[in-house]
C-alpha cells in the first residue's frame, strides 16, 4: 500500500509548495485540515512560517496539539519539520518572551546575532552534514533558507547538519529516530532539495 | 558569506510578461509559466513577479498566476502587485508566495510593512522602492508603478521600513530601468550603509560586467535580471559561470 502523507495545515504559511514538490515523486498526499485525519497517515509533515509563539498557538488553537505530540512520542510516527515547523521541536522558543514547544528535542530556539551578519538570513546557503541516508545522492550542498531564529539542541548527538553564516554556526538538521527536521526550505530548494524530501519519505516507509 | 543571488524579475501584465525601458512602453515577452521553468531549470536564485497593473486597478496580483507558478518551479518566489493588507498578502501565502512584495502601500502606509512583519516574519517582506533621480541629483521615490511622484524622502524611508521589520529591501532605479546600460551603482553604494537586511538592485543589467561593477562596488546582496535575459542572448548558466571566473561567489548552477 502507499505511503500515506499529511501536511498540516495550521495557518502558518504556505503549504502548497510542499504539496507540489512532493507531488514530484507522485506520492499520496494530502493537506490535513482536522486531527481526525491523522490517523490514517503515514507521515506527517510539519512546515511554518511566521513566529514561534504564534505557531504554538495555532497548533492547540486547531486541536492539533495533543495529537501530534500523542501521534510522535507514543506512536512514534515519523514527522518531518521545515522551518519553523522543526523550530517548534523544541522545549522552548525564544521570540517575543519564552513560549513553550513540544520539547522532541531538547534545546531551545534563539536569534541569530552577529556583528557583521544580516539578519534575516536569506538566500543559498551550504550544509555540512553527517554520512546520514537523508543526505543521499546531494550534489552540491545548497540550499534556501530565510529566518532570524536557529535551534539549539541539547542533545548533541541529534543534530546531522550544520551552517555558517558569517561566522554563526548554527544546526540546519537534526533527526531523533522517528523525528527529522530541518531549518532550510527542502521545497524551494530545486534538485537538492527535491532529493532530501524524497530520502526522507523512503527512510520512513 | 552568501553566494549573490541573481533574481530574474517579471514584469506581469494581464497573464502576460511584459518589459519596457524606464516604466513606459512595454511590450510582450512571454508567457510567465514557461518563463519560470525555463529560469528554474537554469538555476535562477529566486524569482519576483510583480503585477504592473494591479495597484492602479485596485486589485492585487491574481492567486492564480502565482499558484501555476508554485505548481511549475522549485525555488523561492517573491509576489507583489496591489498588496495593501494582511489579508491580501495572506492570500498570496496561501497560494504558494514564499515572500511578498510591497510597494505602492509600503510608501502609502508605512505601517503596513509592521503589521506585515508580525503576522508572516521579516523574511517574508520584502519591500520594492522605485526612485528617480531628479535635477538636484537627490533621488525621488515614486509609486503606483512610476507614475506618481511621493514627497517622502528616500533614507528616511528606509529607515522607518527597516525599524517596522523589512527583511528585504529592493530598489529600482527608474532611469535606468530597461536600459541595458547597467546599475545606477552611485545609487546602491550610498545607500548600503543604511540598509542592514538583505539589499536587491534592480534596474539597468545589459551585460555580464554590468552584473560584476555592480557587485564589486556596492555589496548588494542580489541583483534582477529583466531585459538582458528576455530580449538578449543570455542565461543563467553563462551568466553564473562568468561572474565564478570574475571570483563574485555566485552559487553553482
Amino acid at each position: 500500500m502507499m505511503t500515506k502523507i499529511g501536511i498540516i495545515n495550521y495557518s502558518m504559511g504556505n503549504i502548497g509548495s510542499i504539496k507540489s514538490a512532493l507531488g514530484f515523486y507522485d506520492y499520496d498526499v494530502s493537506v490535513i485540515t482536522h486531527p481526525k485525519e491523522i490517523d490514517s497517515l503515514d507521515i506527517l509533515i510539519l512546515s511554518g512560517v511566521g513566529n514561534f509563539a504564534t505557531a504554538s498557538e495555532r497548533l492547540k488553537k486547531f486541536k492539533f496539539w495533543d495529537k501530534l505530540d500523542e501521534e510522535v512520542t507514543c506512536n512514534e510516527k515519523p514527522v518531518f519539520g521545515i522551518c519553523l515547523g522543526m523550530q517548534i521541536f523544541a522545549d522552548k522558543g525564544l521570540e517575543n518572551g519564552e513560549h513553550a514547544g513540544f520539547g522532541w528535542i531538547r534545546g531551545t530556539v534563539i536569534k541569530m546575532e552577529g556583528e557583521a551578519i544580516r539578519i534575516p538570513h536569506i538566500g543559498w546557503n551550504k550544509i555540512t552534514h553527517h554520512e546520514d541516508p537523508l543526505f543521499k545522492g546531494i550534489l552540491n550542498n545548497f540550499f534556501y533558507f530565510m529566518h532570524s531564529y536557529h535551534f539549539v539542541p541539547e542533545e548533541k548527538n541529534v543534530e546531522i547538519a550544520w551552517t555558517n553564516y558569517g561566522g554563526i554556526k548554527f544546526v540546519s538538521a537534526v533527526r531523533k529516530k522517528n523525528i527529522m527536521g530541518v531549518q532550510f526550505h527542502p521545497e524551494k530548494s530545486q534538485g537538492d532539495g527535491l532529493r532530501i524530501l524524497r530520502n526522507f519519505v523512503e527512510m520512513v516507509s | 558569506m552568501i553566494p549573490r543571488r541573481i533574481i530574474p524579475v517579471f514584469l506581469f501584465s494581464h497573464g502576460r510578461l511584459v518589459k519596457g525601458t524606464q516604466f513606459r512602453d512595454h511590450i510582450d515577452v512571454g508567457d510567465p509559466i514557461s518563463q519560470a521553468m525555463i529560469y528554474d531549470a537554469q538555476g535562477a536564485d529566486e524569482l519576483i513577479i510583480l503585477d504592473i497593473d494591479a495597484t492602479s486597478e485596485s486589485r492585487h496580483i491574481p492567486l492564480e498566476i502565482i499558484e501555476s507558478m508554485i505548481n511549475q518551479c522549485r525555488l523561492p518566489i517573491a509576489a507583489g502587485g496591489g498588496i495593501r493588507s494582511v489579508q491580501d498578502a495572506t492570500r498570496c501565502f496561501e497560494a504558494g508566495a514564499d515572500k511578498i512584495v510591497i510597494n505602492t502601500h509600503a510608501v502609502l502606509n508605512p505601517s503596513l510593512v509592521q503589521e506585515l512583519a508580525d503576522e508572516f516574519g521579516s523574511q517574508s517582506v520584502v519591500v520594492s522602492i522605485d526612485v528617480k533621480k531628479n535635477k538636484e541629483g537627490v533621488y525621488d521615490i515614486y509609486t503606483h508603478s512610476g507614475r506618481q511622484k511621493n514627497a517622502t524622502g528616500l533614507k528616511a524611508f528606509i529607515e522607518q521600513i527597516v525599524n517596522f521589520g523589512a527583511g528585504e529591501i529592493l530598489v529600482t532605479s527608474i532611469d535606468n530601468e530597461g536600459t541595458l546600460n547597467g546599475y545606477d551603482n552611485t545609487l546602491y553604494q550610498s545607500l548600503r550603509t543604511d540598509i542592514p537586511v538583505s539589499f536587491i538592485a534592480s534596474g539597468g543589467a545589459g551585460c555580464y560586467d554590468d552584473i560584476v561593477n555592480l557587485f564589486n562596488k556596492s555589496d548588494c546582496d542580489a541583483c534582477t535580471l529583466g531585459k538582458m535575459l528576455f530580449l538578449r542572448d543570455y542565461d543563467i548558466v553563462r551568466i553564473k559561470s562568468y561572474l565564478t571566473g570574475r571570483k563574485i561567489y555566485v552559487r553553482d548552477a
